[in-house]
């Protein structure tokens, strides 16, 4: 049996699969959601897995997602952290990179480091970019430093010094000073983080990742011993924003790693239910209710980037976190995005949301501001039926109320207003599906989108018409897929090192040393955890661009170069990625800056359940009629069908909406549905 | 008929289009004055030449992109532009023009054979040729010491590209890959954004764009007259100077007379000093450029860029003054110039309407160019870039610490790890200084050391950072705060203290000390509260004399 918990926000969603091991076929599926408690999130995952009443002794393999990471960095719940640099340089971390996202406002304020300065100290020591140390770690200044942390109680110690990325040795004679003295405070040191240059960036990633280490390693402890005590024989697996899971051990010596947990296994479960459904060319799209979050998977592998930052926006530089994550662009538009019009007359969706309290003007609960669940109402594209899964009528009056304003701003009627707010609103994640995708060179009528999240399947046939993209996936469970994805997940570690060289057949066994020290790191890495080096899957990546450039493109490649032929074969993908990205080639020499390597270990895992087809009935059961704006698609009235009526096989013709307790998936006009074996919807225009 | 939200998507669209060049200008170019610095920008104009959409580094190019096509279809009448064409501008005194290193492309935009947009994009090139490396002197007295002039000619007719002018470039710059790098990522930019509008025109047809363009620029208007609205009205003057021409001479006087009214602003800038025999010129489309960048901070600070803003808007400025400079002047630092000429507009606005902007910040780029040989590699390297200082305190928050003046944006600082591998220089220090200044109710932001060692076995260095004989303003009872200047420390020890320098020879073991001013204060001192005094203190923003003198801390 099989277990996978994925705390959220607002739920803490539970999936247990119980399969025979040998078939790999799954026998029984059982999902249950509760609320989420914070700050004692193990109390929820609990009060599910009692709910689902299931014996923690017969699970040998139990997978957790959690939020703990990135929740104490946005609400500044970590611990008091402390910092050492190389001498001269403390202030790098409040310096930043000195820019002003919000160039037009001269009254803009800079966001605080986490770290004050009295806590940044420095000690001598000098390393070059060569990684030659010219200046020999004075361990008194560490010392000393030592003092400062004991009288302000600091409870985690960050450690970064410059050059650190290609010669670690001082840092680590700092960290085992630090050890000595300090037994009980945790310390992180820069290339434990990351292997990669730009100080500012490693510096605020290594400090992001030591505030959060005493709260998750508690969290983790706590969450380990509940499970043990009842009855789970094994250490649980962690979701980090790789799109892998990893062990217990390896997330506490560098939490930040967690920092994407929940919305990369989301991703991976995608990746994965493409694999087994064929389709390994995906654009997947969450729509919650504060926000969109796409992502593209090409060949069935994930976008994995290293220069991700929290709390960056159009008007300020957020803090950077050099840590593998899921590339994944999120923009504030969801089903709670409130609708405002600017003193200029326009109107705009989001990035303010009614959250759940008070929520859209339909819940009734005060919220007196149009939104977008309200508008999708308005539309008829949600039935009142069903509307939060028919636990609650929708108060349309309180709509109209709402929306009163707005038609007299406007000079228009309510349902064009409504039809309005869906068009921006489409508008507006059209343009965050072509940042990751015709934006990066990518023609999405080579993708499938894949929806999930409350509002994915009542948007996504106005983002695909708009894309040009075929077809529309809507798995089933689309309201637990993050729990889901993570059953599917394998071990997974991402190494980056920078060494830049020119791609040269001189330089080539240089390159064959570092790939072969990093495959040794993992192999090192993996034995702790009881895994050989023959269970390792390594995959690898050149960061290369050309010569006076400063920006890379990754460059996948089969395995380790070791003849000049590796390499041209190498530079012509190059160029090639080159070309589709920035539309041109260049005759200069091209440097390698940072080696990429992925190491994983598969876990053994269930088949996607197909669905049994117990009838041969083709056509979808009809639950009623509802007349349904679908935009530019035209009005019509739309036949209700029920998504647990639905079974392979069955299709429908649009105009059509099938409804589910988490959602609503919209069929306009002229498109066709049809159940996959999987049970999943596949949705595509009439005329492909 | 086109409906209102289809316009709204549109809009969306040009603006989305603005930022989609942007990122691929950056992560094209060869110049770190480019992908680090974001020393350029992007946009899309009406076929008149009306700016639609900016996708911005700095804020100095606001008035760039519109004036360069405007000045582009006075050589080049429509009916003389076929598809296929791109042109070419640096002229500093058309329209577009600030200095030579600040390259246009201008690529019209044909749909079904009619012209129907331009793409446009000017960015800082690293090396254009000239008498000193990186094209900027503080010494030159004609244009002609100052590089390349490119007259609005075309790069690319009808599709073929001029070979010639390739040639011409390679062999008269220091850097050719880096700069001929710079041009092919220019032309890249301007062709993502031409694909992208025809494929936008192609979705909704050609009457619905221009419907959409007007409506855009109306907004833009709307924005901006409604912002002005809260603002009082009256005629406010004010007087600055330009410290230093980088020979030794001044001060020379600056004047401005600011009208407010219901309708818009007027600048005066009648009265200043005339044209100098100096680089420190600008020309009016860069003064334009600056008072647009103070205009848009205190009426639309967040709303994309666009034409329409700007309609409400003056500015006057009889022609050669050293804001308004023509032909042959020098202005390879016209920035410097630029930013004095805000600071003027800024501190009279700031005086007029307490509360609206902060106190004075470090008003200068205090930009660096060091060349020479890479000590490990032997490649001729020059290293550009602008320095970050304090920034003023405002009624409500003290001074950002670390900040790029007001003449960058979304420009950042050359990583140390990066900057020792390219250039071969060891940085000494990086951190805030303790000059003083900046004191109020709110402490204005610290200024900053930056400290490189030369590890080759010469150097050169051209710099310019205004501000070392006048310290940033203080207001509201705030005080002044510090001054920018730069020291070389000679290996014997001996100090050479600088603020406007050309080529001047550096040896193994000299270090050069940049130093950027702490921003005013606002505010009386005394009603700061003692907490924040004894926080500062203690974090050593300011040190223990400081605190005692300036804030009476026992």
């Amino acid at each position: 049996m099989r277990v996978a918990t994925d705390v959220g926000g607002t739920f803490t969603d539970i999936v247990i699969y119980d399969y025979d091991p040998h078939t790999k076929t799954v026998n029984s599926i059982l999902t249950a959601k509760t609320d989420t408690t914070p700050p004692n999130y193990e109390e929820g995952i609990m009060e599910g897995l009692k709910a689902s009443n299931i014996s923690l002794e017969q699970v040998n393999f139990f997978a957790h997602g959690t939020t703990v990471v990135i929740n104490a960095l946005t609400e500044r719940k970590g611990a008091k952290t402390g910092l050492i640099t190389t001498k001269g340089f403390r202030d790098v971390l409040e310096i930043a990179r000195a820019n002003r996202p919000d160039l037009f406002n001269f009254n803009f304020v800079k966001q605080a480091p986490f770290v004050p300065r009295h806590l940044r100290l420095e000690v001598e020591e000098r390393i070059n970019y060569k990684g030659e140390i010219i200046q020999e770690l004075r361990l008194a200044d560490v010392d000393q430093a030592v003092q400062v942390f004991l009288e302000e109680s600091v409870e985690a110690i960050a450690v970064c010094c410059l050059h650190a990325y290609r010669n670690p040795q001082n840092e680590q004679a700092i960290a085992e000073r630090l050890q000595e003295l300090l037994p009980d405070i945790p310390v992180i040191c820069s290339y434990q983080v990351n292997r990669e240059w730009r100080e500012y960036e490693r510096t605020s990633s290594t400090v992001l990742s030591a505030y959060t280490t005493p709260l998750t390693v508690h969290y983790l402890n706590r969450l380990v011993d509940k499970l043990r005590n009842r009855g789970l024989n094994h250490a649980p697996y962690i979701m980090q924003s790789n799109g892998g899971i990893s062990t217990l051990n390896a997330v506490k010596s560098n939490p930040i790693s967690l920092v994407e947990s929940g919305p990369a296994s989301g991703i991976i479960g995608a990746a994965e239910l493409g694999k087994a459904i064929n389709r390994k060319n995906l654009i997947v799209l969450d729509i919650g209710g504060t926000t969109a979050k796409c992502s593209l998977i090409e060949k069935g592998q994930l976008k994995i980037t290293s220069s991700y930052k929290i709390e960056a926006s159009p008007t300020q530089a957020g803090y950077p976190i050099q840590t593998p994550v899921i590339d994944i662009v999120e923009i504030g538009n969801g089903g709670g995005s409130i609708v405002w019009i600017d003193p200029g007359g326009k109107l705009h969706v989001g990035p303010q949301s009614a959250g759940a309290v008070p929520g859209p003007a339909a819940y009734g609960k005060g919220g007196m501001q149009v939104t977008t669940t309200d508008a999708n109402l308005l539309c008829g594209r949600i039935h009142p039926d069903f509307f939060m899964g028919g636990k609650m009528q929708p108060n349309i009056s309180n709509i109209h109320k709402a929306i009163a304003p707005l038609e007299k701003q406007l000079g228009m009627d309510k349902y064009q207003i409504a039809k309005g707010i869906l068009t921006i609103a489409n508008a507006n994640m059209v343009n965050a599906l072509k940042l990751i995708s015709v934006n990066k060179g990518y023609d999405p009528r080579d993708f499938s989108l894949l929806v999930i999240g409350g509002g994915g399947p009542l948007h996504a046939p106005y983002l695909a018409e708009e894309l040009h993209i075929s077809e529309i996936i809507v798995p089933v469970n689309a309201g637990v897929f993050s729990a889901l994805g993570m059953l599917m997940a394998d071990l997974r570690r991402d190494l980056l090192r920078t060494q830049v060289y020119t791609v040269t057949v001189e330089n080539l066994s240089q390159f064959q040393t570092i790939l072969q020290e990093m495959e040794y790191e993992t192999i090192q890495h993996y034995a702790q955890d009881g895994h050989d080096s023959t269970e390792i899957m390594f995959e690898y990546f050149a960061d290369m661009r050309y010569a006076g450039q400063e920006h890379y493109v990754k460059v996948p490649f089969p395995r380790p170069p070791s003849s000049p032929k590796d390499l041209d074969d190498l530079t012509t993908r190059f160029h090639q990625e080159h070309k589709r990205k920035y539309t041109f080639e260049l005759e200069v020499p091209i440097e390698w800056v940072n080696f990429h390597l992925v190491a994983k270990v598969e876990v053994e895992k269930p088949l996607f359940p197909k669905q049994p087809s117990p009838n041969s009935q083709t056509k979808a059961p009809i639950y009623g009629e509802y007349p349904v704006d679908f935009g530019k698609f035209g009005k019509a009235t739309a036949a209700i069908v029920e998504r647990d009526k639905l079974t392979p096989g069955m299709t429908l013709e649009g105009p059509g909406l099938i409804v589910e307790s988490s959602t609503s998936t919209v069929v306009p006009p002229g498109f066709h549905l049809t159940v996959d074996d999987w049970g999943n919807l596949l949705i595509k225009p009439m005329d492909t | 008929m086109i409906d209102k939200f289809t316009l709204e998507v549109i809009q969306n669209a040009l603006v989305a289009i603005g930022d989609e060049m942007f990122v691929a200008m950056q992560r094209t170019s060869m110049s770190p004055i480019i992908y680090e610095s974001l020393d350029y920008a992007v946009g899309l104009t009406s076929r008149e030449g009306h700016l639609l959409a900016q996708g911005n580094g700095v804020t100095a190019f606001l008035a760039c992109l519109d004036s360069v096509v405007q000045s582009t279809l006075e050589k080049y009448p429509q009916e003389r532009i076929s598809p296929g064409d791109v042109f070419i501008a640096n002229t500093p005194y058309a329209g577009g023009g600030t200095h030579l290193s600040d390259v246009s492309i201008v690529m019209p935009i044909f749909f079904e054979e009619e012209l129907i947009a331009f793409s446009v994009n000017k960015a800082h090139w690293t090396e254009l040729g000239g008498t000193y490396p990186g094209s900027v002197s503080t010494v030159s007295t004609e244009v002609f010491q100052e590089g390349m002039h490119f007259p609005f000619i075309k790069i690319k007719d009808k599709g073929v590209l001029n070979e010639a002018i390739l040639d011409m470039i390679r062999s008269n710059v220091r850097l050719p890959d880096s700069t001929l790098g710079d041009l092919f990522a220019g032309l890249a930019a301007a062709k993502v954004g031409a694909k992208r509008l025809v494929e936008l025109v192609a979705k909704y047809g050609r009457d619905s764009f221009f419907m959409a363009e007007n409506a855009m620029l109306e907004y833009g208007e709307a924005m901006t007259i409604e912002a002005l609205k809260k603002f009082p009205k009256g005629t406010f003057t004010g007087e600055s100077f330009l410290e230093d021409d980088g020979f030794g001479n001044g001060p020379f006087p600056l004047k401005v007379t600011i009208h407010i009214s219901d309708q818009g602003m007027e600048v005066d800038f009648t009265g200043s000093h005339s044209q100098l025999q100096s680089p420190l010129n600008l020309s009016y489309t860069g003064l334009v450029t600056g008072v647009r960048s103070v205009f848009k901070a205190i009426t639309t600070p967040h709303l994309p860029a666009n034409g329409g803003a700007f309609r409400p808007l003056r500015v006057i400025c009889e022609p050669g003054t050293v804001l308004s400079a023509q032909a042959p002047a020098a202005c390879s630092i016209y920035y410097e110039t630029l930013i004095t000429a805000i600071d003027l507009v800024w501190r009279v606005l700031a005086e007029a309407i307490p509360g609206l902007l902060p106190a004075g910040h470090l008003r200068s780029v205090c930009a660096t160019f060091i060349s020479g040989l890479h000590p490990d590699t032997n490649q001729f390297y020059v290293q550009a870039e602008p320095l970050a200082g304090g920034w003023g305190a405002s009624e409500d928050h003290d001074g950002n610490r670390g900040q790029l003046s007001c003449g960058s944006g979304e420009s950042y600082n050359i990583p140390i790890e990066i900057r020792e591998m390219r250039y071969g220089l060891m940085v000494r220090q990086y951190a805030f200084h303790n000059e003083g200044g900046g004191y109020g109710e709110f402490q204005g932001g610290n200024g900053q050391y930056l400290d490189f060692e030369i590890l080759s076995e010469e150097a050169f260095l051209t710099a310019a950072f205004l501000g070392a004989k006048t310290p940033t303003w203080g207001a509201e009872g705030g005080i002044d705060g510090s001054f920018n200047y730069l020291v070389i420390i000679r290996k014997d020890g001996t100090e050479e203290p600088y603020s406007l320098v050309s080529n001047i020879r550096l040896e193994k073991g000299d270090v050069v000390r940049c130093v950027t001013a702490t921003g005013g204060g606002y505010g009386n001192p005394k009603n700061r509260p003692k907490y924040k005094v004894l926080e500062d203190l203690k974090n050593g923003y300011i040190t223990k004399e400081q605190a005692i003198s300036h804030y009476l801390i026992s």
